[in-house]
């Protein structure tokens, strides 16, 4: 599947290559919009949905989510976390549980359930659903999304895990996840795998639940691919945070090229990925993709994640201490003074396209605790460690002062691809 | 006013992960801290295939390939012990079978109280280091046992 996403990649890269140049190309085959002005979805880092406690840098925002076919028996969720990282509409069971969502089946005829784990050992649990999901003016109708269950009684033992099924777990009422393909397990499809992954998708029609197939077309969606128009891909658009803010504001704009107030300049830069990863190159080491088999460790550019994460090179910057009055901080950079410092991002089809971003990484235990600061939203110098497997992670900071876009992997029409400025 | 952090995990939430780690089906040989045959145990609980060893000095680093594409490579001592367990790829793997023994400590760092936000995982606790990074699709973390890591081993050769 990674090598298919290579090949692709590669003939598009020929493709804009040829008449555009090393950076900054709209891509061609993009279909046409529909000359709607309603595809601007507000979006604010304005600490998240929980009175007791501040979700730095994470960027939210408010969606109508109805039954299929329904205008009527619909809930207006608040504070979803706006996530290219990731794909497809996750939200707790709390916020739409009156609308009786109609079951998605598994490839075996039950209910399909999904596991979702993330990098900080969190999980989403719970039953895919059909809904109809509004944002702005666009709307994906009929679409599998995952309804976060309040019990985790059926936990399947390969979904280990902490339960995040709660606003005060999660920090959010559930996630927007708007990243660079259309369905979220493209492993899954029997066409991928002999055998059902796990953890993915299951059946719960007899405990314990069983990973199942789950063809593309049931899986948890992009809901941008879903749209009529305006589906090719988003743009996040955000002020810049030298420091800290108490809140910030921006924009989602859906579809690129699409519409007068989303087209890709000429001047951006343009980054296909491959395996949905680009390379970074950070003193002096290249934290890239294999070209060949598209596999990591590679880079990548993710509203999700809510810090810059990148490796510790030769271990120059202080790690925060685990034991602070804001609790364990040892996911973040917490140097003496602010450091101000450069990596390069690089095509990793076309290699010889490179663009140099300067950031600065503050002390996040000074940031979350001074008297100026702690109660902020908004940090655009919050940076923590990685190992150097994992590749450079350009969070939530990297988006602050910048035009983002997310190009969506369209089989035929677009690879996927990263442009900004 | 609202607080910079969130409330650590509360007891319920472990006691459900807790639930589902005594009724394991597949009771498993430990991974880290366990002995060759933990490698063995683990290829088949994730219905993996075995890669080809790696020997090293001091140390043979023994791939699987989960189904999805996930590769978890447990790194073995000379004296036959699991030091380490990385893993790269589209799925996380099952944890409570690759930390085995470990999984409980594990368990108890990732409850400890910490701002809210997506975030890759650093945990440095007495004798038990595991640290994550990537996304959805390409996932990479490692876990490790400091103090039995080979002197010709860096941590970040740990891949």
């Amino acid at each position: 599947m990674r090598k298919k996403l290579c090949v692709l990649t590669l003939l598009g890269s020929l493709g804009f290559a040829v008449g555009c140049g090393s950076s900054g190309s709209t891509p061609s085959g993009i279909p046409g919009g529909g000359g709607s002005t309603a595809n601007v979805l507000s979006i604010a880092v304005d600490g998240g949905p929980t009175a007791s406690a501040i979700y730095p840098n994470g960027a939210f925002a408010t969606v109508t989510i109805c039954a299929p076919g329904s205008s009527s028996n619909c809930a207006k969720v608040d504070h979803l976390l706006v996530d290219t990282g990731s794909v497809g509409v996750r939200v707790l069971q709390s916020a739409v549980s009156s609308l009786n969502l109609p079951a998605v089946n598994a490839n075996n005829g039950s209910a399909a359930w999904e596991c979702v784990s993330f990098v900080d050992g969190s999980l989403l649990w719970g039953p895919v659903q059909a809904a109809t999901v509004t944002m702005a003016g666009e709307t994906a109708s009929n679409v599998p999304i995952q309804v976060v269950a309040s019990s985790s009684s059926n936990l399947p033992p390969s979904c280990s895990g902490v339960d995040e099924n709660t606003v005060a777990l999660l920090g959010a009422n559930g996630i927007l996840g708007v990243g660079l393909e259309p369905v979220d397990c493209p492993a899954c499809d029997p066409s991928q795998t002999s055998t059902p992954i796990a953890p993915a998708y299951y059946s719960c029609s007899s405990l314990p639940c069983t990973s199942q197939f789950m063809n593309d077309s049931n899986q948890v969606t992009n809901p941008v691919v879903a749209f009529a128009t305006d589906n090719n891909g988003v743009i996040v658009e955000l002020p810049a945070v030298s420091s800290s803010a108490a809140t910030v504001t921006g924009s989602l704009v859906f579809g690129i090229g699409t519409e007068s107030n989303n087209q890709l300049p000429s001047s951006a830069n343009f980054f296909n990925t491959c395996g949905d990863l680009f390379n970074t190159i950070f003193k002096g080491e290249t934290f890239g993709v294999n070209p060949t088999s598209c596999t990591g460790p590679g880079s990548f550019i993710d509203s999700g994640s809510n810090a810059l994460f990148f490796p510790n090179v030769s271990n120059a910057i202080t790690v925060c201490p685990t034991n602070t009055p804001v609790g364990d901080l040892s996911a973040f950079y917490c140097p003496a003074s602010a450091q101000s410092l450069s990596a390069t991002n690089q095509d990793p089809i076309n290699p010889s396209f490179e663009s140099t971003v300067n950031f600065t990484v503050g002390n996040a235990q000074n940031l979350f605790t001074g008297a100026s600061t702690a109660s902020n939203a908004a940090f655009g110098t919050l940076a923590g460690p990685v190992p150097a497997a994992s590749g450079f992670d350009w969070g939530l900071p990297f988006f602050y002062g910048r035009n983002v876009y997310t190009g969506i992997d369209l089989p035929n029409v677009q690879t996927p691809f990263w442009a900004y400025y | 006013m609202k607080a910079l952090f969130k409330r650590s995990i509360p007891f319920t939430s472990w006691l459900m992960v807790g639930i589902g780690w005594l009724g394991l089906s597949c009771p498993a040989l430990a991974a880290l801290g366990g002995d060759l045959t933990s490698v063995d145990a683990d290829r088949a609980h994730l219905k993996a295939s075995s890669l080809e060893v790696r020997p090293a000095e001091a140390y043979e680093v023994h791939p699987i390939q989960a189904p999805g594409g996930t590769i978890i490579s447990e790194y073995v001592s000379s004296t036959g012990r699991v030091f380490a367990v990385s893993w790269h790829g589209p799925f996380i793997p099952e944890m409570q079978q690759i930390l085995g023994s470990y999984f409980q400590q594990y368990s108890a760092a990732l409850g400890a109280k910490r701002p809210y936000g997506r975030r890759p995982l650093n945990i440095q606790e007495p004798g038990l280091v595991v640290q994550t990074g990537g996304h959805m699709g390409a996932y990479f973390g490692r876990a490790y046992l400091p103090e039995m890591l080979p002197p010709s081993l860096k941590a970040d050769e740990i891949k």
